[in-house]
């Protein structure tokens, strides 16, 4: 046994009890002073669809887009700098959205925009930040073709074919059917109808009867009943509003229904009343049983709201952490270049695991989607299918 | 083609007929005692259904009490509106082109707001018999379904009876058609026309609680349901309350029946189409000069 002087016993033990006196103080005080922020904010912007017909997406990515801010300022901001969140509503309509845009971009001098909720939004957004590379996020899955050419517009929700693959996947290998039948309304339900009569022939599948609906149609049960005429093997449903559910389930056809990831709210799933038991959804985020990486963001947002978050929460939370990530690393000083090359990487985020460098801009695989199924009011994970 | 799909279309046909029907009753009704245009006849649906659903869900009243609150609450709205917009207007001799354009700002006030007060959402009502549904040879019916047909119809009859047979239905009357001879035989015009709305505003207030379990309602609704009602009134020749349903289930059966046996893309363009040439060919509607002047 080494021998030590009674001087340096003595100053080894002050110094232990020192150091834990530090730690306990730090430890103690730490929520309120490690993690603050200082200096100059560093600015993003968001264009939602928080009023207008997109209003049942925009708003939840807006609830998730403050949590995201909140979150990242408690943990110490963009490298120690304060996140700044400017967020505009676009009423759902593409010529506002270019409005709120211009005065995000030349007044507010955003480093960076989100947006926005839907497609047409999103494209004419993208017309203003390409010709600067202005760094954009957007919520809505990649469109026409001018999309892909805007390499600093990235996107977090899947493309419409991948939506189409996810729903005759579930159909071909978990159901085993051959007879699609398909109601579908006359705005985004045209572009999914578009997807998945392009594909069905890939997965052996037969869309037997496609109907359509206007938008805000009250009452499409003469197109259910000639679904149910066809003799179908499976139901989808692509809409906005709970009435085409509602006739769909009252003609008893008695097969599986497959919604769409945008009527997968529990505000939707509440306006079908009894007819969303059983109703299949290929989505993302399972808030009653979700996935490892996403456990943390539901109990962080069931804390903060009193409720469970959907896809497009997930959706919000993600594009400003994102943001903040990237802006982070590629420093206060840098230009819109420099910011895009850090933002095509890959990603995994809490919605989806992500590649923006990818061609599409969003490099989103089948292996993210999950698929729940709605038992009394709540959403119940599915088996993923076999192959 | 089977036969089920035939009686599917049938019923759907009936079913979104006499709920355009009944918007289009309210329209004529006034049209009738008034000889004013009421593109509010949409939100006084959408606001009746909405009093309902906050009766039932505030104040937990029996749904019959509630409902008939909620008609009582769209005839107070009716001649409030009169007295408050209609009535000064006329006092000062607007023509009927100022009158259309206040109520189409009404329409879009009243619309807004419904959406300060009941918000973005959707609500439904409950359904008479709930979910429950018949099968009528081999096509598959919300008994609630059967219900509003049922009470269109009795509407429809109570109303022919009203202004045939009692003397307040005949007066109303008789105010729209010449309201100087009127006040000659001393009805009071001003009263009458304000009771024609309040009567315009319970209907459309029963619209609403009868198509409010089948269809969500919400604050966006109130011009799409006028459009259809006013296609309906005027098909039926704007002053028949009649010639309104007739209208009205003409409309929604070409539209069903265009769905099911030719193409549900081109719903709206069928029943457009047929509306345009019933006015082409019948000028005066569907029951003609007499019902116009409204006999």
């Amino acid at each position: 046994m080494r021998r030590i002087s009674c001087g340096a016993r003595r100053r080894r033990v002050l110094l232990l009890i020192a150091g834990m006196a530090l730690s306990t103080a730090g430890a103690a005080s730490a929520p309120a002073r490690a993690q603050a922020t200082s200096g100059e904010p560093v600015t993003i912007g968001a264009i939602l669809s928080v009023t207008g017909p997109v209003a049942g997406v925009g708003q939840p990515e807006r609830d998730g887009a403050l949590l995201a801010e909140k979150i990242v300022n408690a943990s110490g901001g963009v490298g120690g700098r304060p996140l700044k969140l400017v967020i505009e509503d676009d009423a759902s309509n593409p010529d506002t959205a270019i409005s709120k845009a211009t005065g995000l971009i030349r007044s507010t001098k955003v480093r960076a925009l989100i947006g926005s909720s839907n497609l047409p939004s999103t494209v004419a957004i993208g017309g203003l930040t390409d010709p600067i590379r202005l760094p954009q996020v957007a919520l809505s899955g990649i469109g026409p073709a001018v999309e892909a050419k805007r390499t600093c517009v990235v996107h977090l929700l899947a493309p419409q074919e991948l939506n189409a693959r996810a729903a005759l996947t579930y159909v071909r290998d978990a159901l085993k059917a051959k007879r699609v039948g398909l109601l579908h309304d006359s705005g985004y339900g045209q572009a999914v109808a578009n997807s998945l009569k392009a594909v069905a022939p890939e997965y052996g599948v037969e869309l037997a009867q496609v109907e359509k609906f206007e938008i805000g149609a009250t009452d499409v049960s003469a197109q259910a009943a000639k679904v149910k005429n066809a003799g179908v093997d499976v139901v989808v449903i692509v809409a906005s509003s709970a009435t085409p559910f509602r006739n769909v389930h009252d003609l008893r056809i008695g097969v599986p229904v497959i919604g769409s990831i945008a009527s997968s709210s529990y505000d939707y799933v509440r306006a079908m009343g009894e007819a969303a038991e059983g109703v299949i959804f290929p989505e993302f985020l399972i808030a009653e049983d979700p996935l490892p990486h996403q456990v943390k963001f539901v109990a962080t947002f069931k804390e903060a709201y009193g409720r469970l978050p959907k896809n497009y929460e997930a959706a919000g939370w993600d594009a400003v952490n994102l943001l903040a990530k990237v802006l982070a690393e590629a420093g206060p000083e840098a230009d819109n270049a420099a910011v895009c090359a850090a933002l095509r990487k890959p990603l995994r985020g809490v919605l989806a695991t992500y590649d923006f460098s990818a061609p599409d801009m969003t490099g989103l695989g089948l292996s993210s989607f999950s698929y729940s199924q709605v038992k009394n009011g709540s959403f119940v994970r599915l088996p993923l299918p076999a192959r | 083609m089977t036969a089920a799909l035939f009686v599917q279309a049938l019923f759907a046909g009936l079913t979104n007929g006499f709920v355009y029907a009944l918007v289009g009753l309210g329209i004529a009704v006034i049209f009738k005692g008034s000889r004013t245009v009421n593109v509010v006849q949409g939100e006084f649906v959408v606001i009746g259904a909405l009093v309902v659903v906050g009766l039932l869900d505030a104040a937990g009243l029996p749904y019959p009490v509630a409902a008939l609150a909620g008609i009582v609450g769209g005839l107070l709205l009716g001649g409030f509106t009169e007295v408050a917009f209609i009535r000064p207007l006329i006092r000062r001799r607007a023509g009927e082109d100022a009158l259309l354009l206040v109520s189409i700002g009404l329409a879009v006030a009243m619309s807004a707001a419904v959406l300060y007060v009941a918000g973005r959402g959707s609500y439904l009502l409950p359904a008479v018999g709930g979910n429950a549904v018949v099968n009528l040879a081999g096509a598959t019916v919300r008994v609630h379904a059967l219900f509003l047909i049922a009470s269109g119809a009795a509407l429809v009859l109570g109303l022919a009876w009203f202004f045939r047979h009692t003397m307040l239905g005949l007066s109303m009357m008789a105010a729209a058609m010449e309201p100087d001879g009127a006040t000659v035989t001393g009805i009071d015009t001003e009263r009458m026309r304000t009771l024609t709305f309040a009567l315009g505003g319970a209907l459309g207030a029963a619209a609403g609680i009868l198509v409010a379990p089948l269809t969500e309602v919400n604050y966006q609704m109130g011009l799409a349901l006028t459009l259809k009602g006013f296609a309906a009134a005027v098909l039926g020749g704007l002053a028949n309350p009649l010639g309104a349903v007739a209208g009205g289930i003409l409309i929604a059966m070409v539209e069903a029946f265009g769905i099911v046996f030719i193409a549900s893309g081109y719903k709206n363009v069928f029943a457009m189409s047929v509306l345009i040439l019933v006015m082409v060919l019948l000028p005066n509607g569907l029951l003609g000069r007499r019902a116009r002047a409204g006999g």
